[in-house]
């Protein structure tokens, strides 16, 4: 059933052109930290909500979603210990309302379509696990609640149960039951709660983050059981704009400092590899966060690593300055390639990272890098 | 000594075939034409049948099983409550309907999906989608299947105009399916897109189920079919496949077994050519063995020439029917005219093993028709043979007549058995034992016969009645040759003729009304909505309307589904035509339901048995008061009257409409008045009960053209047979015409004497033919027919036709027979009369 | 009555050889004279194209008057089944018709009735004295019965012209001579002429006169 042997998001859902490279859904996939231009193809008819400066976030009702706008997801990263070692997970529930005349009275009609998509980065499988689960809204198969976090597809599902989250996601080759409590408040992004992503005012997106999320639960293989306790990152945005044309790729970090701040930062790219737009906030332990203008964040590669599978070559180790802050994060493992041309038609790295200063550690995050392969074009 | 020996065998064998390249040329193509035919019909059968396979493989992908429901569809609600199940790994809901094309007569397939359920049970149907897709959520967007686009010569970019109800639907062709993914004529929408644009909210056709694994799948099937819906079945899809494979199953047997009909007479032939070519031969033989040669050796001989024939034959037969087959399939599809495989666009699947079969057939044939002479050449005492005028001494040995009587006693008593696994198996093996026996009759019977022919005073008859009375034996086989074809002929054309002249009646009385009108003709999305109805009824020139409306229902789940036809029921005026005896209805006994002829044999029922049919909210018991006659639903159908059926399902929908012409009205003028009436309802279709009539018989002769291009070769191969034994004959009479010469017999006379022998080998085997070939249509009408079909026949025989053909029959054996005289006489009369053996 | 002048007649097919040249013979009503000859010198060739069944390349056959070379196939069978009769070395008996049927043909195939035709077939059977075999069939005759029937049939319709090819070859020699002896009484007594082609220089003594064919051509033997 998987994506891998699918292929059905394929589909080019609502797309004018076949050349696009990520359509509407595989964009989602691969694109989750970026929005970019103003919604240029919203049909009559459709009209999605628009991402307004000012609009102060409620919780919990702001956990849950938000319908209106095109895209939407929860996107949990973070470090699990394991007996043998540390691993890396990544779980995400996306939703997009594709355009439609919504005028369809049928229970099917895709007024939503779920997607979940989880990896496991074990270094001693020396390559990432993955696998993903996609319906549309309907039937109670699938859904997203707007009241409270609650999202689901199938029997994989993220929910907020008893003041905590609970992640379940039996995937193929692996299956997590996960429990992932605050110890901190959301930490807003961009301006409280509405982060720019290029150079246009409307190009933008609801966004915040729950960083320190305390995590324990268990991880099946193979049958074989592990409890396990980690510390996770939740990033919950929702926007109905897209990446500008003029971007090729990006460059996110989200890492959980052991000081108890917690450090966001991405980059846009032109083609030519330079900064397109720049983003981020530092949240120091004491509450007190300090947001980054574009020209505060510089990402610049240390190391590169060629994927034999793929040849792409990414720069999987960064010295990234932030304001006043500079650091290094490398790799917990090399390949953690994301191969989805098959579901997709994108190829890029995303992996548990480990932040340095001064060549000690002092946190561990995620690290996502797009666009490498072949330019990204939404 | 041994090699000089098998130097003369062989110039023994070889001579045979040099003397009478014809005759050995036409034995050998009665076998080519016998094993082509056979292997043809079979080719195209099985590619069609292996296509639909395909077909439903492609459609269920790797589900385990699937559950599906009749052709209106049930309830959304089971998809997810079955797609809940821990059992289930994933559930692909499907809406399926037939729709008609907007102005066409034809319907295409279009199966309304989720594709991103679909992609988990159908992976490699979606696999090879990329860039073939541009917005399937679009409501009016559909994708074809490369073989529909072709059909309907329409692009990506092009309209797509269905009709659903009465009204036309246009629909955007956004791309093409994968070519690899489906041959047959589909359209693909998105599910949510179908069941609003196919008017079929709320309702789903099929769910295809992937189980988890380790899931037993008969086991999960049991605890399964509680929770569906009534009406609904859960079926793997090799039990699908099944399903559909036995209803063309009959139609399919009938073709092979007339192909080796086709192939019986071409072995026929050999055994003809090889008797009148051991006859010719007999001093050649004597001789051999008088040389030295043993008796299984020459036997050995005589069976390896037909062998020989029958190999070579089959050989030729397998590359002919090869070639055949594949172009029936290139020029007229998978489908041979009954209608099983319409919307299959067939490649040729060579089978090996059957092509191995057939070879294996032929050649068999041949052996057996070659051995049975050859045994009795062998047990010749060759002193015997060497005398001159042992001809038909040779023959007296066949002593067939007990053995005759025997075979024909056991195929009739054959006919009483029932079918094998639904097939007329039975039957089939009595019409074989009975032919066989009346084959071995056939020496008795000729000099039976021929006794009584009375002595002609014109002396070319009068010689000619004492050629045939004085050679039974040969007579007979040439007589045989005519019975084989004929007698089958006769069957087919009895049975074809009565079942014609059956569905003509029947039609005349399922057709009371002057004009008929439905919905979107032959698809389940048209039907006419109780406004319309009204709006027809009240239309002027309209006495009277009458509307019928009809569904699937299932009655057992490894059955097909049964037709439920509501509509006004009068038992007493006979607008159904009942088979079964009057039946009056209990008192307290559940409403009446009348049964087709196919719904009583399938499902085991009975006039007065009580039956529950999935309609309205509940299963309710109805009771059967009648069986009818149904020459249009194979897998039975059910009537219930309208009013009760509106009452418990509430739906007054209706599919077809019946209408009394007014006095004084035209067909024309009610036609227009109602295309007015009804607005833009592309998706009617008004004929005169006429022109259905004309409709339905052309689609019963075509479905039986096959069988008439079956019929004509074997015809052709047993025509051949008559030649060949009368061009032997001539051949090895070529002395005796020159004696009748130099007596004083011109040409002409002797060509008038040999006319005379065809026409009376041609009258008496037209005559036994005639008697036999009505036996076997009896067989045919009353055994096979009903085992394969389930619907009765009244017996018609069509007597003009059947005098035409033996007409020219006769004056084909004198034509051939004269011939064949003829070119024997080219050669000069004096040399023959020099031959001196 | 029979006149033949300057026959030429070649073998027919590949490398066509002449067989005979300027054969010229007469015969006379009431002779009956024998042709002998090596075998295959065409002494049958010659009584067919005497009897029609076969043309000469060149020259002429009269035939009570009439030139058989200009008639048609047609013509020449009606003339011979009035006029002629045959008899052949292998009696050429029809096997499915009786003896009594054999010989009536000829008078049924002239139009003669029925029952006319059986008196007529029943006396020339007790002509050459085998009344008794009237109803057997051909399978059941000695070979020396079977050319009594064979000239019983050809002597039936009383024909001008008695053609005999052979006749004793398939007989032992007590049969021959009782053959020869019908033969000649039948044709001297009844018709008036016959030709004898014969290897057989004894049945040759039996007739009239002896011709000799070569390939130099018919020659009348004078030590008869």
């Amino acid at each position: 059933m998987s994506f891998e042997d699918g292929g059905f998001t394929r589909l080019r859902i609502a797309s004018r052109s076949r050349r696009r490279l990520l359509a509407l859904l595989g964009g989602l996939l691969a694109t989750p930290h970026v929005h970019g231009q103003t919604n240029r193809r919203a049909a009559p008819g459709t009209p999605y909500a628009q991402v307004l400066p000012g609009t102060p976030l409620r919780f919990p009702r702001d956990e849950g979603s938000h319908p209106d706008f095109r895209t939407e997801w929860w996107y949990a990263t973070g470090w699990l210990e394991s007996a043998r070692g540390p691993l890396g997970f990544q779980i995400t529930f996306f939703r997009t309302r594709p355009e439609l005349k919504l005028d369809n009275p049928s229970a099917f009609a895709p007024r939503q379509i779920l997607i979940g998509h989880a990896a496991l980065s074990d270094p001693a499988q020396r390559m990432l696990q993955h696998d993903q689960r996609v319906a549309r809204e309907g039937f109670s198969l699938a859904g997203a609640s707007p009241d409270r976090l609650e999202v689901w597809v199938d029997d994989w599902s993220l929910k907020q149960e008893g003041g905590v989250l609970r992640a379940r996601i039996p995937a193929r080759d692996f299956q997590f039951d996960l429990t992932l409590a605050a110890t901190q408040s959301p930490m807003l992004q961009g301006d409280k709660g509405v982060s720019r992503k290029g150079p246009q005012p409307a190009s933008a997106s609801h966004y915040y983050s729950l960083p320190h999320l305390r995590t324990q639960g268990t991880l099946t293989r193979a049958g074989r059981t592990e409890i396990l306790s980690g510390t996770a990152w939740l990033d919950h945005e929702w926007s109905s704009s897209y990446l500008d044309k003029d971007a090729a790729g990006w460059d996110w970090i989200g890492i959980n400092l052991e000081d108890g701040g917690a450090l966001m930062a991405f980059q846009m790219r032109t083609p030519q590899g330079g900064k397109f737009w720049a983003g981020g906030a530092h949240r120091a332990a004491n509450g007190e966060q300090r947001v980054f203008e574009p020209g505060e964040v510089d990402f610049t590669p240390l190391r590169s690593w060629r994927s034999p599978r793929t040849g792409t070559e990414y720069p999987v180790a960064w010295r990234i300055r932030a304001a006043g802050l500079t650091i290094e994060v490398t790799p917990l493992m090399d390949d953690q390639e994301n191969d989805t041309r098959a579901s997709t038609g994108a190829i890029y790295w995303e992996g548990a990272v480990r932040a340095l200063r001064d060549g000690a550690p002092i946190g561990r995050g995620y690290l996502e890098l797009t666009g490498y392969w072949r330019r990204l074009r939404l | 000594m041994l090699a000089w020996l098998g130097a003369t065998i062989q110039a023994v064998s070889a001579g045979a075939l040099r003397d009478n390249p014809g005759r050995s040329a036409l034995a050998l193509l009665g076998v080519v034409l016998g094993v082509a035919l056979g292997v043809a019909v079979h080719l195209v059968n099985a590619s069609a049948l292996n296509e639909f396979t395909l077909a439903v493989h492609s459609l269920s992908g790797e589900s385990d099983l699937t559950i599906r429901g009749p052709r209106a569809g049930f309830d959304e609600s089971a998809y997810p409550s079955v797609a809940r199940l821990a059992q289930v790994h994933s559930a692909s809901p499907a809406v399926e309907s037939d729709a008609q094309l907007a102005g066409r007569r034809e319907s295409i397939r279009i199966i309304g999906l989720d594709p991103f359920r679909a992609a988990q049970v159908q992976p490699r149907m979606f696999a090879a989608m990329e860039n073939t897709v541009t917005g399937l959520f679009d409501p009016d967007a559909v994708l074809l299947s490369p073989s529909a686009a072709e059909w309907l010569g329409l692009n990506p970019g092009d309209t797509l105009r269905i009709t659903v109800g009465t009204a036309t639907v246009a629909l955007k062709i956004a791309g093409l399916l994968p070519p690899g993914a489906y041959r047959q004529r589909i359209a693909v929408m998105d599910i949510a897109a179908a069941q609003w644009r196919l008017q079929r909210l709320g309702r789903i056709n099929r769910i295809d189920l992937r189980l988890r694994p380790g899931t037993d799948v008969e086991n999960f099937r049991r605890t399964l079919l509680p929770l569906l819906p009534a009406g609904t079945e859960a079926v793997t899809p090799d039990a699908d496949i099944e399903r559909s494979a036995e209803l063309s199953r009959s139609y399919r047997l009938n073709l092979d077994m007339l192909a080796l009909v086709a192939l019986f007479t071409g072995a026929f032939l050999v055994f003809s050519t090889q008797v009148l070519s051991i006859l010719r031969r007999r001093t050649q033989l004597a001789l051999l063995r008088v040389l030295g040669l043993t008796r299984p050796a020459l036997t050995g001989m005589l069976v390896a020439e037909g062998a020989l024939l029958g190999m070579l034959g089959s050989t030729l037969g397998v590359v002919l029917g090869c070639a055949l087959a594949a172009w029936v399939l290139k020029h007229f599809g998978g489908d041979l005219g009954a209608g099983y495989f319409r919307s299959v666009s067939a490649d040729l699947q060579i089978a090996p093993a059957a092509l191995a079969a057939y070879w294996l057939f032929g050649t068999a044939f041949a052996i057996v028709g070659a051995a049975v002479p050859a045994i009795e050449a062998g047990r010749r005492a060759p002193a015997l043979a060497l005398r001159a005028g042992d001809e038909e001494e040779g023959l007296n040995r066949l002593h067939t007549t007990w053995a005759g009587a025997g075979l024909i006693a056991a195929g009739l008593l054959l006919t009483l058995a029932p079918a094998l696994n639904g097939l007329p198996v039975f039957g089939y093996a009595a019409i074989a034992l009975i032919l066989l026996g009346a084959l071995l009759l056939m020496p008795r019977l000729t000099t039976l016969s021929l006794r009584r022919v009375p002595a002609w005073r014109f002396p070319p008859a009068m010689l000619a009645v004492a050629q045939l009375q004085a050679t039974p034996r040969q007579v007979a086989i040439s007589i045989g040759a005519i019975v084989t074809s004929f007698s089958l002929m006769v069957a087919m054309l009895i049975m074809v003729g009565s079942f014609r002249q059956s569905l003509d009646e029947w039609l005349t009385g399922m057709l009371p009304a002057d004009i008929y009108l439905r919905a979107a003709r032959g698809t389940d999305a048209g039907f006419l909505t109780p406004e319309q109805q009204e709006n027809i009824a009240a239309t002027p020139g309209v006495v009277r309307a009458r509307f019928m409306r009809s569904r699937n229902i299932l009655l057992a789940p490894e059955r097909p589904p049964v037709t439920l036809l509501a509509r006004p029921v009068d038992t007493t005026s006979g607008n159904l035509p009942l088979v079964s005896a009057p039946f009056t209805l209990p008192a307290n006994a559940p409403p009446a339901v009348w049964i087709s002829e196919a719904t009583a044999d399938l499902h085991g029922l009975h006039v007065g048995d009580e039956l529950r049919l999935p309609i309205g909210a509940h299963p309710t018991m109805f009771t059967v008061a009648g069986i009818w006659r149904d020459y249009v639903r194979q897998t039975g159908s059910i009537v219930i009257d309208r009013e009760s059926y509106i009452r418990m399902t509430g739906d007054r929908l209706a599919n077809e409409a019946a209408l009394w012409l007014a006095a004084g009205n035209t067909f024309a003028e009610l036609e227009q008045a109602l295309h007015l009436r009804l607005g833009a309802a592309a998706g009617i279709e008004i004929s005169t009960s006429r022109q259905v009539r004309i409709e339905s018989l052309a689609l019963f002769d075509r479905t039986f053209a096959v069988t008439y291009a079956l019929e004509i070769v074997a015809v052709l191969i047993g025509l051949f047979g008559v030649s060949v034994s009368f061009s032997a004959q001539a051949l090895a009479r070529r002395r005796e015409f020159g004696v009748l010469r130099h007596i004083g017999m011109t040409r002409r006379e002797i060509g008038m004497m040999l006319g005379c022998e065809g026409a009376l080998v041609a009258a008496l085997g037209v005559g036994f033919g005639l008697a036999l070939g009505c036996l076997v249509s009896l067989i045919l009408v009353q055994v096979i027919n009903r085992q394969s079909f389930h619907w009765s026949i009244d017996l018609h025989v069509p007597w003009l036709a059947l005098a035409a053909l033996a007409s020219v029959l006769v004056v084909a054996a004198i034509g051939t027979a004269t011939w064949s005289g003829r070119r024997v006489m080219t050669g000069d009369a004096v040399r023959a009369v020099r031959e001196d053996w | 009555m029979l006149s033949i002048r300057n026959l030429d007649k070649s073998y027919r097919g590949p490398g066509s050889r002449l067989m005979m040249r300027g054969i010229s013979f007469e015969l006379a009503a009431g002779e009956y004279v024998a042709i002998m000859g090596e075998s295959g010198v065409g002494k049958s060739t010659l009584l067919n194209m005497i009897a029609g069944l076969d043309l000469p390349d060149q020259g002429s056959i009269t035939f009570e008057g009439t030139e058989l070379t200009t008639l048609d196939d047609n013509a020449r069978t009606v003339l011979r089944r009035d006029r002629m009769g045959f008899v052949f070395q292998a009696f050429h008996l029809l096997p499915h018709l009786t003896v009594a049927q054999n010989v009536m043909l000829p008078l049924r195939l002239g139009g003669a009735a029925a029952d006319k035709s059986a008196r007529m077939a029943l006396a020339m059977l007790e002509a050459v004295g085998i009344a008794a075999l009237a109803s057997t069939y051909p399978r059941e005759l000695s070979g020396g019965e079977m050319q009594r029937v064979a000239i019983a049939r050809a002597l039936v319709h009383r024909p001008r012209l008695v053609l005999a090819d052979e006749p004793t070859g398939n007989l032992d020699a007590d049969s021959a001579r009782q053959v020869l002896t019908v033969l000649r009484e039948q044709i001297v007594h009844g018709t008036g002429a016959g030709i004898l082609v014969t290897h057989s220089v004894a049945a040759a003594r039996t007739t009239d006169r002896t011709y000799r064919l070569t390939a130099e051509g018919l020659q009348r033997c004078e030590e008869h």
